[in-house]
């Protein structure tokens, strides 16, 4: 395989400023197709803000700066000409919170796409149940897609959410803990649908969860708090990082305090 | 001694209500006990006559939905047009603050300039004469600061996720504008266009001098020189000039159906306003 074209997204020496204070620095990350690549971390650490600096959606909120580039299939995204909106709707998100709008279930599978002169309305149903079969909410759903979405289970909810940035046929899927308000049958749900994604996507996914991440990540990036500034601890094969890591240490990962026992174990090993 | 302290603040919170609430119970009061005797089905659908003192307000009426509606479509686009430009476009820069100091200025400025700023331009300069159009759109200057600020507070109170989402789908601004802001600002329309139709129907400052007189009006025939009548001039001209007793039976007749009036107009929203609230309820 070639290793050029094997390359979804790169962060290259990625450092955001909020506010004129550092809160994520040096960040080098590869990110290769159909893997899912898995961000972890404890709350506050700044994985959310990589999150959005890989769409630029941090660009919306004039407090923040971004130093450094990323690279979508070789080619950077902050150039000055880059078409932004293009950009988003190539990358797709998933956010913690399930985001419905309120409207029906086929509307919300069709959010984006509409907009896009591209698609004619007469493929709209088609996307529609391609996107939802994809999400594995096809069968739940058929039988009332003009039924308000706000009517779903969260979990549903979220699949739903994962359909609709699915309509817009993204190459890379960024998820930002998105089991994270969930329970733990639609958390199955989500991570079972995470792995059959990766056979035609590439996924990034922002977790707290290490049981999580054992479960579904291919590649994992730790992201560990220095000085109140986020930076990459450690990354590389899930497996490899996590076999270091003891199950007592899961249980505190549980508890949001995974980077420094992390941290701890990959410097003993 | 904190205790009294309560149940003084306490006490002086309920006087006020209560001073409030004795105000409005006095006038619906006053008006249905004085008005409700001449309202019956001929006055809703008689024309006026001897001057005022008997007949009907059928013409009346429907100058006052004629110069409400019109308001309504004058301000309507433009409160919209301006909210979003506030709220959207301008949200962090100081013309935020400056339009806002500028629609509170205008919403002081009294009713009788807008009367007089709409006969010199309107009637005068441009010639249009007494017309049903002039006092809508005069009337709709009025109510669009109120419908404009109700908007704004909408649009700003739009959960910040939705835009989010609606970015990462990669939507243009415009499209986030017209398929989450837009959707999710309804309501602030609809309550801005009721507050402001309230105070269309009663204002009479405004149209005394461009768009209404008080008899020898029906339906307008067209966009110029053509006045209609209205309940609130009507009550204006009953109230100041006539000695006549039978007139001041229809005076307060013509009151209590301008009330009712606003009343009704407000409930015709009613389905609109369920519908929102059905669609937006299950968050």
């Amino acid at each position: 395989m070639n290793p050029a074209t094997d390359i979804a997204l790169e962060a290259r020496h990625l450092t955001v400023l909020a506010a004129g204070r550092i809160v994520l620095r040096d960040v080098c990350l590869t990110m290769h197709r159909h893997e899912v690549f898995g961000i972890i971390g404890p709350s506050g650490a700044g994985k959310s803000t990589l999150l959005r600096a890989l769409n630029r959606l941090l660009d919306l909120n004039a407090d923040y700066r971004v130093h450094g580039d990323v690279l979508l299939a070789g080619k950077t995204i902050y150039a000055s000409d880059t078409d932004v909106d293009d950009l988003r709707a190539h990358i797709g998100m998933v956010f913690q919170q399930p985001v419905v709008f309120p409207v029906s279930i086929f509307r919300n599978v069709i959010f984006g796409v509409r907009h896009q002169h591209s698609v004619r309305r007469s493929e709209w149903p088609e996307i529609v149940e391609r996107s939802l079969r994809e999400a594995a909410l096809w069968h739940e759903v058929k039988d009332r897609l003009h039924a308000s979405a706000l009517k779903l289970s969260l979990g549903q909810q979220q699949r739903l959410c994962v359909a609709r940035t699915l309509a817009m046929n993204p190459e890379i899927i960024l998820m930002d803990e998105p089991t994270s308000a969930l329970d733990a049958a639609s958390t199955r749900a989500i991570e079972e649908l995470v792995l059959t994604l990766k056979a035609t996507r590439s996924i990034v996914l922002v977790t707290h969860n290490l049981a999580q991440a054992r479960r579904v990540v291919d590649t994992l990036a730790c992201i560990a708090v220095n000085d109140g500034v986020g930076e990459i601890a450690a990354s590389g094969c899930c497996s490899s990082i996590l076999t270091s890591v003891k199950e007592e240490e899961v249980r505190i990962a549980a508890d949001n305090l995974i980077a420094r026992p992390l941290k701890a174990s990959i410097a003993a090993s | 001694m904190r205790k009294a302290m309560q149940y003084a603040f306490f006490g002086a919170a309920a006087l006020c209500a209560l001073v409030a609430f004795a105000v409005l119970v006095l006038i619906i009061g006053a008006l249905l006990f004085r008005g409700l005797p001449a309202v019956n089905w001929s006055f809703l659908t008689e024309h006026i006559a001897l001057v005022g003192a008997a007949g009907g307000v059928f013409y009346n009426l429907v100058g006052t939905v004629i110069l409400v509606f019109t308001s309504l479509v004058v301000c309507i686009p433009v409160a919209l047009g301006l909210a979003l430009l506030c709220a959207c476009y301008w949200r962090d820069n100081k013309w935020h603050g400056r339009s806002l100091v500028i629609l509170q200025l205008l919403n002081g400025v009294p009713s009788i300039l807008f009367g007089i700023f709409g006969f010199i331009v309107f009637v005068k300069w441009l010639g249009w004469g007494k017309s049903w159009a002039v006092g809508g759109i005069l009337l709709g200057l009025l109510i669009l600061p109120t419908v404009t600020v109700t908007l704004i507070d909408r649009i700003k109170a739009v959960p910040q996720k939705y835009i989010d989402a609606a970015n990462g789908l990669g939507l243009r601004k415009s499209q986030i504008i017209w398929s989450v802001i837009v959707p999710q600002s309804l309501t602030g329309l609809v309550t801005g266009a009721l507050l402001g139709m309230a105070r269309a129907a009663g204002e009479t400052a405004p149209i005394m001098y461009t768009a209404t007189i008080f008899a020898g009006a029906t339906f307008p025939a067209g966009l110029r020189d053509s006045p209609v009548l209205s309940l609130p001039y009507h009550i204006f001209i009953l109230a100041q000039d006539s000695f006549d007793p039978g007139a001041m039976e229809k005076l307060w007749g013509a009151a209590l159906v301008l009330v009712v009036l606003v009343l009704v107009l407000s409930s015709l929203t009613l389905p609109l306003r369920m519908r929102i609230r059905n669609t937006h309820q299950s968050q």
